[in-house]
């Protein structure tokens, strides 16, 4: 049967990609589990392959491609599923197609991204040997639904599980409740740096009540969002102290950034590489697509920093302001992968992070939504909703050497790389 | 306009109910005064606030919220409801999102059965069947509050169907999407001077006259006299509209 089923799977991606029908990532998997729900544990159990799990609302692309680089520059043989396949089809596809043709796979790691639903669902199916979790902050309420559900989901599912390491973010209080209470060997990351510290809370922010008692929480100082240093005044259950907090290499800008970094690189440790070996790695990165990835067009340098939720678009927004941006495109989407509420643009600190110097333009399908927010926080923006054409018209008004910083949400980002690549993905 | 008005606006739970970006409703409530030399405070109304505070406001906003958030606030919202009910009955104009919405109703009765006693202030109830939430854009006639063709639009999503009784009217007629109830065909609820509704969007950045509707009212109410609002420009937020009622062909 799995026989039949790699077979097929690496037929049907090699006319998918040669007649160009779109996602070919997905559908050999998605037709595989129908056939045999068992096809992502049978390929599995059979290799000597270990398994990484990344979950998270934010960053998980990013944590994914970092510790892909560390284990690749180290000599080892890693697959990954790619971003827009982070359900269970598309682990599933990314198995078949990596594996012989008797169903066995011959790497030494395979690193998944999953999404907020697929998560407990891979759980019910194999035992990971390590899972990262990141953070959980709101994201298409429409999709996901509310973040207080997916965070007891993900502790139930946990409680289930007998032998996965856990790589824990301990300053998001809903993340640090997974180890709670539990068996599992768990391991901790966060920051300990007083510079990066904040007294006031972003308005974007969730999980202030207590994951374990639901009392409110106090918090001595954020990071960003509700991630920081935070306590149970009720039940006394606080953020973890022994904690990995710092390396001496980070690839990448932004407070943001740096938890994605940490998390790859507590994972990289407990894996059993070394600090040079893993600083080795990190030396070499490039970001994944769209996460503060440089691209040159008609001779002019451009930065693409995804932005997809309040949270994401609060930290590109000060990580743009942070390289020196002058000009900022924002563009907002609202197709299937987006979600098709753009009601969270108002969740994001505009009034606080933007600058009247900055020039900027609004583009997308909802152009005029961001327009309208830009308006009420007090901000002059151009206008337009064709993106190639909002491209256009700014690198017209740079300035000589000046960087062009584009903000997409999901969709957008796709197109935006699409006008400046010639191609949709990697 | 005179440069010697002022409102206090009343932001009921801003860090628990404000979970769909409901705050730009007080955005653009404080904004729009602004624009107008109308003086705009923004009074947070919370736990720690006293039945006072709440009695000094002109206008009131409440979000939405995640069932855990909305369990806890409806724990202090039931020692301020004398006040709030007094307010409402006053005609002090409110809107009411959501969550917001569903706590002035009789009873909330949840997809597993519990029948949650609510404030009891408006003749309605809310009950969630389970299953399907009603999400997506939507599109509204409310004409009859305005006394003008007018099309409210907005984005709902919501598990609770809510049933209104004989003495309150709906916002408006669905013309497009669920509405409260995926049954009756009507969205919301205006009592007195209180709306509410379903509709994020946040709804007074997508109709800006309800925003201007609300204000005029809380001056009326506090200045005891007729007020007509200052036009403002509002070509960006027309347009904005536009993407949504063309998406839905809707006339407007």
């Amino acid at each position: 049967m799995t026989i039949a089923l790699t077979l097929f799977a690496k037929i049907f991606s090699f006319f998918s990609q040669l007649f160009n029908f779109g996602n070919g990532s997905t559908w050999p998997g998605h037709i595989a589990l129908k056939l045999n729900p068992n096809i992502i544990n049978g390929i599995l159990n059979k290799s000597r392959t270990q398994t990484v799990v990344i979950i998270g609302t934010n960053g998980k692309t990013t944590t994914t491609k970092l510790l892909e680089t560390i284990l690749r520059f180290n000599g080892k043989k890693v697959i990954i599923n790619s971003s827009g396949a982070n359900l269970l089809n598309g682990i599933a596809s990314s198995l078949l197609l990596n594996s012989s043709i008797s169903g066995k796979l011959n790497t030494d790691f395979a690193i998944f991204e999953l999404d907020e639903n697929a998560f407990p669902q891979i759980l019910e199916k194999i035992e990971p040997n390590y899972i990262v979790a990141l953070n959980l902050f709101r994201d298409q309420l429409d999709r996901y639904g509310e973040i207080n559900t997916i965070a007891k989901h993900w502790k139930s599912s946990i409680q289930k599980i007998k032998k996965s390491k856990l790589i824990l973010n301990a300053d998001d209080p809903q993340i640090a409740y997974l180890g709670k209470d539990t068996k599992l060997n768990t391991v901790y990351f966060g920051l300990n740096d007083k510079s990066l510290e904040k007294t006031v809370m972003q308005h974007a922010s969730d999980s202030i009540l207590c994951p374990n008692c639901e009392h409110a929480l106090t918090f001595k100082a954020y990071y960003f969002s509700h991630l920081g240093i935070w306590e149970c005044p009720n039940c006394k259950f606080k953020k973890e102290k022994n904690i990995f907090s710092t390396f001496s290499y980070y690839p990448l800008k932004g407070t943001y950034a740096r938890y994605d970094i940490l998390a790859a690189v507590l994972t990289a440790k407990k894996i059993g590489l070394n600090n040079t070996e893993i600083e080795r790695g990190l030396q070499v990165f490039k970001p994944a697509f769209g996460r503060q990835e440089e691209l040159e067009y008609n001779g002019k340098k451009i930065q693409l920093l995804l932005s997809k939720n309040p949270i994401s678009l609060n930290e590109s927004l000060s990580t743009a302001k942070e390289l020196g941006a002058k000009t900022i495109i924002l563009i907002l989407n609202d197709k299937i992968p987006d979600g098709l509420d753009v009601s969270w643009i108002w969740d994001v600190d505009f009034e606080q992070t933007l600058t009247k110097d900055i020039n900027i333009i609004v583009s997308g399908l909802r152009a005029y939504d961001m327009a309208v927010r830009l308006k009420y926080a007090g901000f002059f923006v151009h206008i337009s909703e064709n993106i190639e054409n909002a491209i256009k018209l700014s690198l017209v008004s740079l300035e000589e050497n000046e960087k062009l910083f584009i903000l997409p949400n999901y969709s957008a980002m796709l197109e935006t790389r699409k006008i400046l690549t010639g191609k949709k993905i990697l | 306009m005179k440069s010697d008005l002022s409102l206090t606006i009343g932001w009921l739970y801003p860090q628990l109910m404000s979970t769909y970006g409901d705050r730009g409703n007080v955005i653009v409530l404080q904004k729009r005064c602004e624009w107008r030399k109308i003086k705009a405070e923004i009074k947070v109304i919370d736990a720690n606030s006293t039945n006072e505070n709440l009695a000094s406001c002109d206008l009131l906003m409440m979000g939405g919220a995640q069932d855990t958030q909305q369990e806890v606030v409806s724990s202090d919202l039931i020692k301020k409801k004398k006040i709030l009910s007094e307010l409402i009955e006053k005609g002090i104009p409110g809107l009411y999102i959501c969550g917001g919405f569903q706590y002035l109703g009789q009873y909330y009765k949840t997809a597993g059965g519990n029948k949650l006693q609510q404030l009891g202030i408006l003749d309605m109830f809310t009950e969630n069947p389970g299953g399907k939430r009603l999400i997506g854009n939507i599109a509204i006639d409310a004409s009859s509050l305005f006394g003008q063709k007018t099309i409210l639009i907005g984005f709902e999503n919501h598990g609770g169907r809510t049933i209104l009784g004989k003495n309150i009217q709906p916002l408006g007629k669905v013309l497009k999407g669920f509405g409260s109830n995926d049954k009756t065909k009507e969205e919301g609820a205006i009592y007195k001077n209180s709306i509410g509704t379903y509709l994020h969007g946040p709804i007074l950045s997508k109709n800006p006259e309800l925003a201007d509707y609300l204000i005029t009212k809380a001056l009326e109410i506090k200045y005891v006299k007729q007020i007509k609002l200052e036009e403002l420009d509002d070509s960006l937020e027309k347009e904005a509209r536009l993407t949504i009622v063309k998406r839905l062909s809707v006339a407007i």
